[in-house]
Formats: C-alpha cells, structure tokens, sequence
C-alpha cells in the first residue's frame, strides 16, 4: 500500500467520522427530537409558578411528614429513582395520613392509582414519588400550599 | 402465579428480536454486497463524496493484513483524537459546566476503552464529561467501534464461505456500515428514546428550587443519541456513572425492554447474515442456536436463586429485569448496567463472568460471531479426531495452521485475565483500592480484567479503580483483547478464501448434531480453561454462604 492511503487516509477517515457521528448526529437529534418532544428533551421538568422546582424522573428530597419519601440517595444503584416500591409507599400512608388528615383509605386509594407494574401488567408495583406528591400537592391545595417553598 | 407470565412475555420479546434480526441481516446482506437498491439514490452520493475526501479507492480488494492495519491505524488516530478532547475539554466548546481536562491516564484508559468497545468506566460522565466529549469523544467512538466489529465480521464471513472474490476493503465497508446502517438506526432508536423519555439538550444542567424549598442540580445533556448507540452498537458507557439505572437513561420498563432489544438485534442479526454469506441459511441458524444455548444456560445460572429486589436496584426496574440485563448485557459485551453488582448473589455474578469468558453467546457486535467461528473451527477438529476424518468446514478443509492460529485466539483471552490479575494481587495494587480480599476483592478485580479482555465494559470497581496502575493494565488488556483476535481471524479468513470446496463428507456442521457438539465443546474449554477462577471467586463466595458479593 502507499502512504497515502496507509496513513493519511484512515487519519481523515476518523475526523469525517467524528464530525458525522460525534457532532451531526447528536445535534441532528436533538434539533428533531427536541423539536417533536420538548418536554422528554429537556428532561421532563416540573414548573410551579413559573418555576423550574425539579423532573418528574429525578428524586427531591421533601422534608415534611405531610408528604411521601424517596428511599435514601444510597438505597438505588443511581442515589436519585424517583420510584419506590408499592409496599414501602404504602408503608407511609400512616405518617402522611396524621400529618395531613387525609384518611388513609382515601390514600391508599391515591397511592394504588399511581402505582405502575414493573413488566408492564405483572411483576411488582412501583410508585413514582414526585408525581405521587404533585398528585397530592394539586388536589388538596389547602393542606399543602404552605408546606410548597412556592405557593400553588 | 405472575412468575408463569415471564415466560410468554420473553417469547414474545424474543420473537420480535428475531423477526428483526432476519429482516436486518437481509438489508445487511445487500449493503455489504453492493446489491442494488433503491436507498443507493439517496446513500450512493454520501458515500462517494467520503471516499474522495478521505482519497480511498473502495473497490480495491484488501489481504487480511491490509484490512487488519486499516483497522488497527483507523483505530489509533480515532483514539488520539478521542483522547485528545478529552485531555483538553476544559479550553473546548460546548463545556457549560466547565469541567477541567481529564487526567492523563484517564483519558488514555477512557480513549482506549471506547475505541476497542469495551467502554470501561473509571470516572462518572455527569460530573467529569463536557457536552463536546460525551458527543464528539465518546459517541464517535461508540459508533466507529461498532462499525469496525460489523466490518471484521463481514470480511471474515467473505473468506470463510469462499463465495467471494476477496475479504473486501475496509473503507468500503466502513463508510456504508455508518452512512446506511449505524447511523439510520441509531437515529430512528433515539427519537423513540426521546419520546419515551430521555432527554437530548446541548443546554447546561438544570438548576431547580424543589418542593421542598431546597435547590437541586440535575444533569441533563445529549444523553438519547448516546444510549441508542451504546446499545445498538454493544458499546455499554453510559452518560452518567449510575450507567442505565440512571432514570434518565432508563426511566419506565418500556425504555428497558426497548434497551435490551437493541443490545440484542445486531449480535442476533450476524449469524443470519453469515448464513447468507455462506449460501447456506441452516450454517447460520445453527450457530445461533448454539449461541442463544450458552445464552440461556448463562441465564439458568443467575435465576437459579429466585432474586429478591434489594439496596443497589430500581424500583420501577425491579429484580427480574435488573437480573435479566445484567445476564443479557455481560453475554453481548455491552456492559450496560441497570443494578449496581453488588446487589447480586455471586451465581448472577459467575454467570455475568461466564458471558464474558464465552464472548460467542452471543457476544459483541461483529465479534460475537468471529469468536463462534474460531469455536466452529476448535468443535470440528475435535470432531475429526474422534472420527478419524480431515476437519472440514463449510467445504473446506480445516488446515493444522487454522487449528494453531484459532487456538492462539482462544488461549490469549485466559492470559490477559490471568498476568494482570496475578500482577495486581502480588504488587498491592488490588489491595491498595480496597480490593485485596479472597473471595470478594478476587472477584472484583478478576471481573475488571475479564470485562477489559472480552471488550465488555461492565465493572464492580468503577471510579475506584481510576489510578495509574489500573488505568495503564486495562488499557493494554483492552487493545490485546480486541485486536488479537481480529488480526488472527482475518487471517484465517483469508487463508480460506481461495481453498477448494468439495461436498461435505464429514459430519455435517448445518445440522442441530453440530450446534449440540459446539455448545458442549464451548462449555467444555471454558470451563477447562477458567475453572480456578472461578472458584477463588465466586464460587467460593457461594460456598460461603455470602448474600452478595
């Protein structure tokens, strides 16, 4: 072979390469799919008031009994899952339940409405935590607006 | 009475995995033969305006040794290239949490890692990576590392069918692999990644005021487009160091189901196409067979202990998938996590090692099957002595050098594990991280070479093991681990390409007898050749009684 092509063309061939794959794709998909599902895109965000106050897929620490609790940031292998398992929401219902009045058949009630099976119709059951607490935070505003850093 | 529903949920999984392999390994067939098609309108002038900016001739017929050094040379500047943003990325654009440079002996381990597609790990992306190298660094290489293992493949298949004039021309190869094959599926799975949640922004991390009252920095970034490519291409490297238990890499069971059939679709799709190649479509289906056989006696290991969701797991994941994945991710080289390993009792860990130990079943892409041809050509030597009959395969007879070089492929992968191991054991090295412990560190340290040597990626050590000592031997196991095989295989190939047919007088290899006789002589030389490893590990683990490692 010659030189060209034993050396120069490989080297060229890598910075075409990374200029395709490495900056035209990513960008290419964030410009397509960013433009089709902003909302996945940018990281499912919640905004109260205008506020950006976390995603509906990372967990947040809430630091009152009137809400429901992420397992602790070392429990999951990511220290963030906004999900728990059905039977440790479940096994909040009574703390949540006398700080805020709500009778705990009605959260039971709430809790199964929100859980999803881990293999789509079977498995065990999860709760997502932060919309369990959006859930609660938007239907019962007059027990939860002043336990928001921003009112509702 | 749910356990009963994992069984048709699987069949159904798999069934879609393998109706799509076939149809892949149709269109694959078409692009590496040049077939005429009516995408060509669209590709044909993409792919010759590369040819004449990189000054290639993509007709030009390569020997084996040519294809190997185009590889190896491709391979080289793309690493330096690689290694070089990310030495520098603190003075690159696209840095908006300005990340200082990384160190060199993480950039060289990081760059050799996604060029061999092993994809090793020894930092976290989200606190260590710019946007420009999570992009231009790490998923160039996650795809120009996917892209090699499909070219070696396909020019091995050339030489091995003996239907072809020559094993082909890299670039030729290459540049389709990318322009029509990587790029559009890669492409169409981070959309529906994006749809179901992952996100895909070059905007900086978002900063929220939580519910709560406190403040919350979450890491965002161009994280779809890398983890559709990083399983479609058997990559594994993750965005961030949680890797796919991250939700943002993974956040439903729909993103997890989806996740492992992509790990799954190319590695299923090659044995179709070397059927095709071959013109013999049963040759293909039964080395499938003997790969998804190893790949579910890999399985009956790690569910042989009924898994219990614990510490290290998701929730909206759960036990079942996080096992499932570990098993599937170890036996196609990805690498991916979705549990941390710890989690696991030492059987999910001896059969995540036996995947990586195996390489063939179905392993990485491209290479997953070069590995199974290297076994093809061990299982009917084999077979030959016992029958007193020349070995043949696909018509030609198996040569003494054939049986030397593959044997050479076969032992490299225990002496890359084994040297490093005993080196890191008797200089304190292991020790040094915490890691000097028999059974656990042995383990743990055993685990980092085998994933090094088999181009996997996954590891227990993590940013833990991101010293000088650790960085510099992964690195050299990585690049021997990759480019051993591939060189000696191409050879063979083309030594066989010329070599004349006759009928089969032998056994028959296209027959269910012969996948049986590859799965039993896989089984047999593994075990042979990896058994005190096992047990100083853990199996010795087990013995104990450990929960996990």
């Amino acid at each position: 072979m010659k030189t060209m092509e034993l050396v120069k063309t490989p080297l060229l061939l890598a910075i075409v390469s990374m200029l395709i794959c490495g900056i035209a794709y990513p960008i290419a998909i964030a410009l397509i799919a960013g433009g089709a599902f902003p909302f996945q895109a940018n990281g499912e965000q919640i905004t109260i008031n205008g506020t950006v106050v976390g995603s509906h897929l990372m967990a947040q620490s809430f630091n009152s009994s009137v809400f429901f609790h992420p397992e602790p940031a070392n429990f999951s292998a990511s220290g963030v899952d906004p999900t728990i398992t059905l039977a440790y929401a479940e096994s909040q219902i009574p703390a949540v339940s006398n700080a805020t009045g709500l009778s705990s058949s009605l959260l039971v009630g709430i809790v199964n409405n929100q859980s999803r099976y881990t293999m789509f119709f079977f498995g065990t059951k999860y709760v997502n935590v932060v919309n369990l607490n959006l859930y609660l935070i938007n239907n019962y505003p007059a027990i939860y607006s002043k336990f928001t850093g921003h009112s509702a | 009475m749910s356990a009963l529903l994992y069984i048709p949920f699987l069949a159904l999984i798999f069934a879609i995995v393998i109706a799509s392999a076939w149809l892949l390994s149709r269109y694959l067939f078409d692009v590496y033969t040049g077939k005429k098609g009516r995408l060509d309108k669209l590709f044909d002038p993409i792919d010759n305006f590369i040819y004449r900016i990189i000054n290639a001739d993509p007709l030009r017929q390569m020997s084996g040794w040519d294809y190997f050094f185009s590889v190896l040379v491709f391979s080289a500047f793309s690493a330096a290239l690689c290694f070089a943003i990310l030495l520098f990325q603190g003075y690159l654009p696209l840095n908006p949490q300005h990340f200082t440079g990384l160190s060199w002996s993480l950039a060289l381990n990081t760059a050799i890692s996604f060029v061999t597609n092993t994809n090793l790990q020894h930092y976290a992306g989200e606190t260590t990576l710019s946007y420009l190298s999570q992009a231009a660094a790490i998923q160039f290489l996650q795809f120009s590392s996917a892209a090699i293992g499909l070219c070696v493949a396909v020019a091995v298949f050339r030489g091995f069918s003996g239907k072809f004039k020559g094993i082909g021309n890299f670039y030729y190869d290459y540049v389709r692999t990318i322009t029509r094959v990587m790029l559009p599926i890669a492409a169409i799975a981070a959309i529906v990644l994006v749809a179901a949640g992952l996100p895909q922004t070059f905007s900086g991390y978002i900063t929220a005021n939580t519910i709560g009252g406190g403040s919350q920095t979450i890491a965002i970034g161009p994280i779809a487009s890398l983890v559709s490519i990083m399983q479609l291409g058997t990559n594994g490297g993750g965005y961030f160091g949680a890797n796919s238990a991250s939700p943002f890499q993974n956040p439903s069971p729909f993103t997890n189901w989806f996740e492992v059939y992509l790990m799954v679709l190319f590695v299923t799709a090659m044995p179709f196409l070397f059927g095709r190649m071959a013109q013999n479509s049963r040759e293909g289906h039964m080395l499938l067979i003997a790969m998804y056989a190893i790949y579910a006696i890999n399985m009956a290991v790690a569910f042989y202990n009924v898994m219990q969701f614990g510490p290290g797991m998701e929730a909206s994941i759960g036990a079942f998938s996080s096992t499932f994945w570990t098993v599937t991710s170890t036996s196609t080289m990805t690498g991916s996590l979705n549990a941390s390993l710890a989690s696991f009792n030492p059987l999910v860990i001896l059969a995540a090692l036996m995947g990586m130990f195996v390489q063939a079943a179905p392993g990485g892409i491209g290479v997953g099957i070069v590995y199974m041809l290297m076994y093809a050509i061990l299982a009917v030597f084999i077979v030959g002595l016992m029958a007193g009959r020349t070995p043949e395969y696909l018509g030609a007879k198996i040569l003494p050098s054939d049986i030397k070089r593959a044997v050479i492929v076969f032992v490299s992968h225990p002496i890359i594990i084994l040297i490093p191991l005993a080196i890191a054991f008797s200089t304190g090295a292991a020790g040094a991280i915490g890691s000097g412990s028999i059974p656990n560190g042995f383990t743990r340290v055993l685990y980092e070479f085998t994933s090094a040597a088999a181009n996997n990626g996954s590891d227990f050590l993590g940013t833990a093991a991101n010293t000088a000592f650790f960085n510099i031997s992964t690195g050299v196991v990585m690049l021997l681990g990759r480019f051993i095989a591939m060189a000696i295989m191409l050879i063979i190939a083309e030594s066989m390409l010329k070599r004349p047919r006759a009928a089969e007088i032998g056994m028959r290899t296209d027959s269910l007898l012969f996948a049986g006789i590859l799965v039993v002589s896989i089984m047999i030389l593994v075990v042979l050749a990896f058994l005190p490893f096992m047990v100083l590990g853990p199996i010795l683990s087990l013995l104990q009684g450990y929960g996990a490692i």
